[in-house]
């Protein structure tokens, strides 16, 4: 298998899917002549013309709403958003036009389009540095998916552009360099709402998402070298969700981490803190351990960055409590 | 415009009037739900738009009375149904009479906030381009909504990419209960269309032959590829915002001096004027108008309310 980066991975998926179906068109702020801020999408115009990719005025409502029209109009919009937290200044167009159109109307039409969402901390502060998903996941109608790998990264992408639903895809600025194997095949495809265990184990239960995948693993090294041999589950996908990967593992292990780019309060965790409740309680045999941003924006400064955003130790620390 | 164009025109404009007297009496009488915005007064300016389209084209009508759908073909009795939340509509209960939608026709729906309509007009018209097809967007908007970000954001978008979209602007002078000159830096919305560098023009919306003329060149600018246009027809709302509205905040003296100008007897002086009408026509078309809505109220009446187990259904694709 070959070796790609994460950011190849999506360029890949683009390029991929663009070529197999002629509906998907790919649009954005510096996406075609530019080829993107992250320059994911370079070379794109050049191979599929400039009515299937093209610049957009800066005008995120207008763009994303765009992507609804032409969704319900017989088109597979891929709209890039430069930053993640874009998505608030488009936020009608998100949660009630993408995420409502179909229910409101009956299931009268329904909307294939795919958000790119370029997230997390990368010392560009609090209007460009979110992993906003959780804010996303409480909303009726969208696909939510944050990939960590390379393969997922195209996977993912390749599943959301197929997809008959408006899928938010995150992709995280810090893993765009990361490397790792990734099939050949045109058709690989990474379904939404299954869970990856990234590595196996009986003594805990960390779930890590997006960049906190990478972190999480090297926390798992370290406590193997300790005796501890703990299970780490990438959930992949936030809708559909996989309740069941998660409450398994926690069957085995009695003791659950999240690990999250987000505000801890209501965050991913807090969701699956509520399902273990529900669900898993009489299998917990330790209190839930989230590690989160403590509630506030994200600081510029490195040194205030790297205070507030879980960070390997404070994932470490988080384990050892539960397996004193 | 022939004859038989104008007398479509009219048949329409009547049976819109008489159905939305007859959702008014519905909702005064607490039968069905009470979320419609009555748009008496506006009729003619709306069928005789709607008029210009083929079927082929995307509609994205306003929140502004029963006529969009009158006039573009959709079944008066499936109307009703959404209307009182039954079996049979157009939305299987999931959107009321505000969501009525008919993709046979390019009835792409309606955003619950006003202004959502631009950005999905835009995406339409962006398909369109994409596709290569000829079709047009005919997009409905109020005064009151021109104001929203998304209408400068969308116009904008549609004039660089020159997407096939005709922006409607109904003005009726009030938006809810603040009229037009106090929300609105300018006094004729269409004065807008500079900013967009796109033709457009302000004409008499109660003026059926001004509208149809006005939208059949904006159409035809559309679908030969030369992009969007701005066209603003002056109209009034003779009713409340909705069904119940107090309308404390108009005078009596300006809601009475616009009746005066009331598009259906206005055009229907002038189609007998022109011999296009006669007074046994006329009472005929009054009568089946009533005729159809009856019929349509005894087939919503016999329709089942929603099991109520599909509130979880119709979500995802």
């Amino acid at each position: 298998m070959r070796t790609i980066t994460y950011a190849e991975g999506i360029k890949e998926a683009l390029e991929e899917e663009m070529r197999r179906d002629p509906s998907v068109i790919l649009y954005g702020e510096d996406v075609a002549n530019f080829g993107g801020i992250f320059r994911i999408t370079s070379g794109l115009k050049e191979q599929f013309g400039d009515e299937r990719v093209f610049d957009t005025p800066i005008s995120e409502n207008a763009f994303v709403g765009a992507g609804v029209g032409a969704a319900l109009t017989g088109l597979r919009p891929v709209v890039e958003l430069q930053f993640a937290d874009f998505l608030f200044t488009a936020g009608d167009e998100i949660v009630l036009k993408a995420g409502m159109w179909r229910y409101a109307h009956g299931g009268a039409y329904k909307v294939p389009m795919v958000v790119r969402c370029p997230s997390g901390a990368a010392g560009v502060g609090p209007e460009h540095g979110q992993c906003p998903e959780a804010f996303f996941m409480h909303a009726p109608g969208l696909r939510i998916v944050s990939p960590a790998t390379p393969a997922d990264a195209k996977g993912l992408l390749k599943s959301a552009i197929r997809d008959d639903n408006p899928v938010l895809y995150f992709e995280h600025k810090l893993l765009y360099a990361t490397k790792g194997e990734v099939p050949d095949d045109p058709d690989y495809l990474v379904p939404l709402g299954k869970a990856a265990i990234r590595r196996e184990g009986d003594a805990l239960t960390l779930v890590a998402l997006s960049a906190m995948v990478p972190k999480a693993m090297k926390v798992a090294e370290r406590l193997a070298k300790e005796g501890h041999h703990i299970e780490v589950i990438d959930p992949r996908s936030l809708n559909p969700f996989d309740r069941p990967a998660i409450i398994e593992s926690v069957k085995k292990t009695g003791k659950i981490v999240v690990a999250e780019e987000s505000y801890k309060t209501l965050g991913v965790g807090a969701e699956i803190g509520a399902m273990l409740m529900e669900d898993a309680l009489e299998f917990l045999d330790r209190p839930l351990r989230r590690v989160a941003i403590p509630d506030v924006p994200i600081p510029t400064a490195a040194v205030l960055e790297q205070f507030v955003i879980p960070n390997e130790e404070k994932i470490y620390a988080a384990c050892r409590e539960l397996l004193a | 415009m022939d004859k038989k164009l104008k007398l479509d025109i009219y048949k329409k404009i009547v049976l819109s009037r008489r159905l939305e007297e007859r959702v008014a009496e519905l909702i005064k009488a607490g039968k069905v739900g009470g979320f419609m915005h009555p748009g008496v007064g506006q009729e003619a300016l709306q069928v005789a738009a709607i008029a210009t389209l083929r079927p082929d084209d995307y509609l994205l009508y306003a929140h502004r009375g029963v006529a969009y759908w009158v006039a573009r073909g959709i079944p008066i009795e499936k109307v009703l149904c959404d209307l009182a939340g039954r079996e049979g509509g157009t939305n299987r209960g999931k959107g009321g009479v505000m969501r009525v939608v008919y993709p046979e026709l390019g009835v792409l729906g309606e955003s619950g906030t006003l202004g959502g309509c631009f950005p999905i007009a835009a995406g339409a018209g962006l398909s369109i381009k994409v596709k290569h097809e000829d079709k047009v967007v005919l997009c409905f908007f109020g005064d009151g909504t021109s104001n929203r970000g998304t209408f400068h954001e969308s116009l904008n978008f549609c004039a660089v990419r020159k997407l096939p979209v005709v922006f409607l602007c109904e003005n009726n002078g009030w938006a809810v209960s603040m009229p037009t000159e106090r929300s609105t830096a300018v006094k004729d919305i269409a004065d807008r269309r500079h900013g967009y560098a796109m033709p457009g023009k302000t004409i008499d919306g109660n003026d059926v032959e001004q509208v149809f003329d006005a939208i059949t060149e904006a159409v035809k600018h559309a679908r030969s590829g030369h992009g969007p246009s701005l066209v603003e027809a002056k109209t009034y709302r003779l009713w409340g915002h909705w069904i119940g509205d107090p309308d404390s905040y108009r005078s009596r003296e300006e809601v009475e001096k616009h009746w005066r100008r009331d598009p259906l007897p206005v055009y229907e002086r002038k189609l007998m004027d022109e011999k296009v009408l006669v007074e046994s026509a006329r009472a005929e078309i009054d009568a089946d108008a009533r005729a159809q809505i009856d019929r349509a109220m005894a087939f919503m009446e016999k329709q089942a309310f929603p099991r109520p187990e599909t509130a979880l259904e119709d979500l995802y694709a």
